[in-house]
């Protein structure tokens, strides 16, 4: 239950006006970022109890300090294929709608730092893969990271229930 | 309109809290009439201006104009201008209730239609001034005072003492004009009170991760404990236990800003009953005690609406119209009370009317003639059971339905939200002198004594107030007590069949299951752990894989994204830091599709009709942990389950206190040859009568309830207290005598009852004719020990023979009903029908006492009817019957 990083909570801490923060971290090959102000924390607390006639993609709850945190298998809402846990996988926890949700990840990444000026929509020919999801894309040296909108993401989870 | 949102929510909480108190203020006044308390009605002008002025200032005309007219009326009582009649009550009444849905719905306020009340307000207000109410000037206001938002609880400052002292002072506002201490009705005002220093505002999310903290806390300081214990260092154990008390108490501190007064809810009680009663045309006085007594913020606002419907049910159908009472001699007002008090770590709330109560019969005519019960069962429930028989579902005994009861959902809801609530509710009635109705609640929700029980390797809680009772069924017998009808298991219990629910399947996923329904195949058979539990409802049995240990659990919600489970009821984290689910009793039922029918229509099956052999139910226990006992069924008045600390030792006697009296307690191994018994938090106690008393046995752990064989081996492990022993699934039973361990346990109780009187039926003759073997034994034994000297037979044509010797002394029968070659009825028949038995009583022994047989036996001459094992009453019937053998002829 080691918190690898306590994200900032407080408004203030972003940088200077037009740059935003992000979470980033893999599924797959898939770089995917989060705003940093959405994520409360990133543990690798991944013991999961199964939850019976949860949606699909609820993969679980954890004990997170005494709460019962839902645990949502990201690969699973975006549709792709289903893996094994490993000793990578994290639990980023974000706050939404009042509630703290965990979405499993294979492996976490670096915080990026971008203008928001250099935030692209999204590219019609993303492989596949539903694109309501996202909010935008940002072109990095060596690849491409999308940004991952949660609202839409976790609210899909309610509709399949 | 003002936009800012925070303003405007404390435009709300202030307001609220302003209007909190109107009604009991306003009931104050009209009962105050010309001499009401000048303080209420100021502190109630004030809180109508406030508003007023906010409203005005934020831009809600239509609560401004409503609160202006409404200013008006009170500006004149204040000045004792208006002297308020009941009508002008009523209209401030519904005045005031409409600001309140005003208030709360702010966004639509503007558009609301108050038309109505503002011109008959102001109707109110032009014919009682001698000069034109103050003109409409949307421009006064008062500045509204900033306060925190909406959603809190108040909380002591200085705090936690567990007397239940009021938490907030104005909240104990009086309602009936006698009392003379209204100065706390001012508190509604925007004047500060003196208590208002000692408290702060708490949001309830706050309050909640408290108790999240606090119960992590407990979890590490376990584990603390453990790893300390394993060191043996006495320096750091100190510290430790220190740690452990501290640990306890905070939580127990955080668990007690969640308590909140009764009187939160019992305040709404004093308007209802008095605006029902005029609309019914009756007269009734609502007393209420025990508004201090505090339960947590959750129960406070789930036990609301069952209340109400319990009180408008006493007003509507209990309480009569006066002229009816005055034709009883009753006095014309009747009286309501609802009353609340502390009783063994629960809440006791009582709502008692000394109305018309209900009838018995009614209720067991109603239940037969909607096929509900039969004839014969219907009969043969005792007055008392028939009377809860309003909490049956579809069950309103309303003769005409009216707008206040009897809409078609009734008691059957009042009782299925208590006992989600983990509550019990009970009624008990008089005909024509009034009825009683026993609320039993926990002081929280927040935390459920609960057992833990296993699927596959996953644990589940289950509240223990859903469940009824454990039954074991030992693979050898499976085959026998579960069968299948149209696909489902079921299980035969007591000879009903219970419909039964695998938790397994109903948790599992599709391809678990399938992969579980194999494994279960090939598996050997196993010993079936069967819950049997009552969902409102229904009543089935939950077999699962595997119990654990009762544990108090804090109940955590699901969110939003498992509504959908209906099955789970929440979740918990265990002593190990494990996430368990807990299971929703009716849920399950809903998602296995479970219906009435299934449960109990077709299913009634006679248990004692089918098999040739006696039998009789009897309770199975332990003692040690694999000694088993059994007590037969018509002894035991009542079980109770309770904590070990509530049992206490006074002079070498265990007693069970209640709030006005005490139980003694037995306990096997004191009495009888057992094993010490095991020491665990809570206690089981079987509550039987002897010698006019009632007495506890203190029982580990209750097995199940059973049918029993008859046949007993009376002689291997007999000793007192101790009838014998029969083997019950390869295991012996030894079958108790509870008069017997009574009379050894505490014989200064017992015996002056049972030796009272011996002297006059000493060596008078008893002929008894019994073909149970074990039966016949029991009742002689019992007789004979009352020094009588008794003759028995094995049935009636043996009896009738023996009759004949005209040598034969026999100063009174008591036979069975039920034996071959003559039974029962005919024996009396020919008794009562030969002069030479002129004057000769007869007592009928029955397992059950129906109507039929009654009635029957009353055309037979049966002079009474006793239950077989119930010794105390035939002790008094064999007293009663045997004086009059000389006298004059008996009458029943």
């Amino acid at each position: 239950m080691t918190a690898l990083m306590q994200a900032p909570t407080a408004t203030g801490v972003a940088a200077s006006t037009g740059e935003q923060e992000f979470i980033t971290f893999y599924l797959g090959d898939l770089l995917l970022g989060i705003d940093i102000h959405q994520v409360q924390e990133i543990n690798r607390n991944v013991d999961m109890t199964p939850v019976p006639h949860a949606p699909q993609a609820v993969r679980g709850v954890i004990n997170l300090r005494g709460e019962v945190v839902l645990v949502v298998d990201l690969r699973e809402v975006l549709g792709l294929p289903k893996s094994a846990l490993t000793r990578s996988n994290r639990n980023v926890i974000v706050k939404n709608g009042g509630e703290q949700i965990g979405l499993l990840v294979d492996r976490v990444a670096d915080v990026v730092r971008a203008n928001t000026d250099d935030l692209d929509p999204m590219p019609e020919n993303l492989r596949g893969i539903d694109q309501r999801f996202f909010k935008a894309v940002y072109k990095l040296e060596l690849g491409l990271l999308v940004i991952l909108d949660v609202n839409v993401t976790l609210a899909s989870i309610c509709n399949e229930s | 309109m003002f936009q800012d949102e925070s303003i405007i929510q404390d435009f709300v909480t202030e307001s609220n809290e302003h209007l909190a108190h109107v009604e009991s203020q306003l009931l104050e006044i009209e009962a105050g009439g010309a001499n009401s308390n000048i303080e209420t009605v100021n502190a109630l002008f004030r809180a109508v201006h406030s508003i007023k002025g906010a409203a005005g200032f934020l831009g809600f005309d239509t609560v401004n104009k409503l609160a202006h007219s409404l200013e008006n009326v009170m500006d004149l009582v204040r000045n004792r201008a208006l002297v308020p009649t009941a009508e002008t009550v009523d209209l401030l009444l519904r005045s005031c209730d409409q600001l309140k849905s005003l208030i709360n719905d702010l966004a639509n306020s503007n558009s609301a239609d108050v038309s109505a009340l503002v011109s008959a307000l102001d109707g109110v207000a032009n014919m009682n001034s001698s000069h034109a109410p103050e003109p409409f000037d949307p421009n006064t206001f008062a500045k509204p005072t900033p306060t925190p938002p909406v959603e809190a609880v108040e909380v002591v400052a200085p705090p936690l003492a567990p007397a239940p002292t009021p938490i907030i002072e104005h909240v104990e506002t009086p309602v009936s004009a006698t009392a003379n201490n209204s100065a706390p009705a001012t508190a509604a005002s925007s004047e500060a009170t003196p208590a208002a220093d000692a408290n702060i505002r708490v949001s309830v999310g706050l309050l909640d991760r408290l108790m999240n903290l606090a119960g992590e806390l407990v979890l590490s300081r376990n584990q603390l404990l453990q790893a300390v214990n394993s060191l043996g260092r006495p320096e750091v154990e100190t510290i430790s236990s220190r740690l452990d008390q501290v640990t306890s108490e905070l939580q127990e501190a955080v668990m007690q800003t969640r308590m909140q007064p009764l009187a939160n809810v019992f305040s709404r009680f004093p308007r209802l009953v008095r605006d029902l009663s005029a609309k019914l045309g009756k007269q009734c006085d609502l007393n209420i005690s025990g508004k201090d007594v505090e339960v947590d913020k959750s129960i406070i606002e789930a036990i609301g609406d069952p209340l109400v419907h319990l009180v408008r049910n006493s007003l509507d159908h209990g309480v009569e119209l006066p002229d009816v009472r005055s034709r009883k001699g009753k006095k014309p007002i009747g009286a309501i009370a609802l009353e609340a008090s502390h009783q063994a770590g629960r809440v006791l709330i009582v709502v008692r009317d000394d109305g018309a109560g209900i009838d018995p019969a009614r209720l067991r005519s109603k239940a037969v003639s909607k096929g509900i019960l039969t004839a014969e069962q219907a009969s043969a429930l005792s007055d008392e059971d028939a009377v809860n028989l309003i909490f049956h579902p579809g069950f309103s005994t309303a003769e005409t339905i009216t707008d206040v009861s009897g809409r078609g959902v009734g008691m059957d809801v009042v009782k299925s939200n208590i006992t989600k609530l983990g509550g019990t509710v009970e009624v008990v009635s008089e005909l024509g002198r009034g009825t009683t109705i026993l609320v039993k609640l926990p002081l929280t929700l927040a935390i459920i004594p609960s057992l833990i029980v296993h699927s596959g390797n996953a644990p589940f809680a289950i509240s223990q107030a859903s469940i009824v009772e454990l039954v074991r069924v030992s693979a050898n017998e499976a085959d026998k007590r579960i069968s299948t009808i149209n696909g489902s298991e079921v299980l035969k219990l007591r000879g009903r069949l219970l419909p039964l629910v695998r938790l397994g399947k109903i948790l599992a996923t599709a391809e678990q299951s399938r992969a579980r329904a194999e494994q279960d195949d090939l598996k050997t058979p196993r010993n079936l752990d069967i819950i049997v539990v009552d969902a409102g409802a229904v009543r089935y049995g939950l077999i699962v894989d595997g119990l654990q240990d009762s544990e108090e659990i804090v109940v955590k919600p699901l969110g939003r994204h498992l509504k959908g489970s209906i099955c789970l009821a929440g979740a918990t984290i265990l002593g190990d830091g494990r996430v368990a689910f807990i299971l929703d009793a009716n849920g399950i039922a809903a998602y296995a599709e479970l219906q009435r029918s299934d449960s109990q229509a077709e299913q009634e099956e006679d248990a004692l009709g089918s098999g040739a052999e006696e039998t009789q139910a009897a309770l199975m226990l332990t003692n040690g942990p694999e000694e088993y006992f059994a007590i037969p069924m018509a002894v035991i008045k009542r079980l109770e389950r309770v904590q070990k600390e509530q049992v206490h030792e006074v002079g070498g006697q265990r007693l069970l206190e209640y709030e006005k009296e005490t139980l003694t307690l037995l306990s096997l191994d004191d009495l009888i040859r057992a094993e010490p018994r095991p020491d665990q938090a809570w206690l089981y106690v079987v509550v039987f009568e002897a010698g006019g008393r009632e007495i506890g046995l203190i029982v580990p752990k209750l097995v199940e309830i059973r049918q029993l064989s008859t046949n007993v081996d009376f002689r291997t492990l007999r000793e007192p207290g101790v009838i014998g022993s029969l083997v019950v699934d390869r295991r012996t039973v030894r079958l108790l005598d509870v008069h017997e361990l009574a009379s050894k346990g505490c014989p200064q109780l017992t015996v002056p009852a049972e030796a009272e009187g011996l002297e006059d039926v000493r060596e008078l003759r008893i002929m008894l004719v019994e073909d149970s073997n074990f039966f016949r034994t029991q009742v002689s034994h019992f007789l004979e020990t009352l020094g009588h000297d008794v003759v028995a037979f094995e049935d009636g044509q043996a009896a009738w023979e023996a009759l004949q010797d005209p040598k034969r002394q026999v100063d009174l029968v008591v036979t069975d009903i039920e034996m071959p070659r003559m039974n029962g009825f005919e024996l009396c028949r020919r008794i009562k029908t030969d002069a030479r038995f002129d004057g000769l009583p007869v007592i009928a022994l029955t397992s059950l006492a129906g109507e039929d047989d009654v009635a029957h036996g009353r055309e037979v001459g049966i002079d009474d009817y006793q239950v077989k094992m119930d010794r105390d009453k035939l002790l008094t019937a064999v007293r009663r019957l045997l004086p009059n053998r000389r006298g004059e002829l008996l009458s029943v």
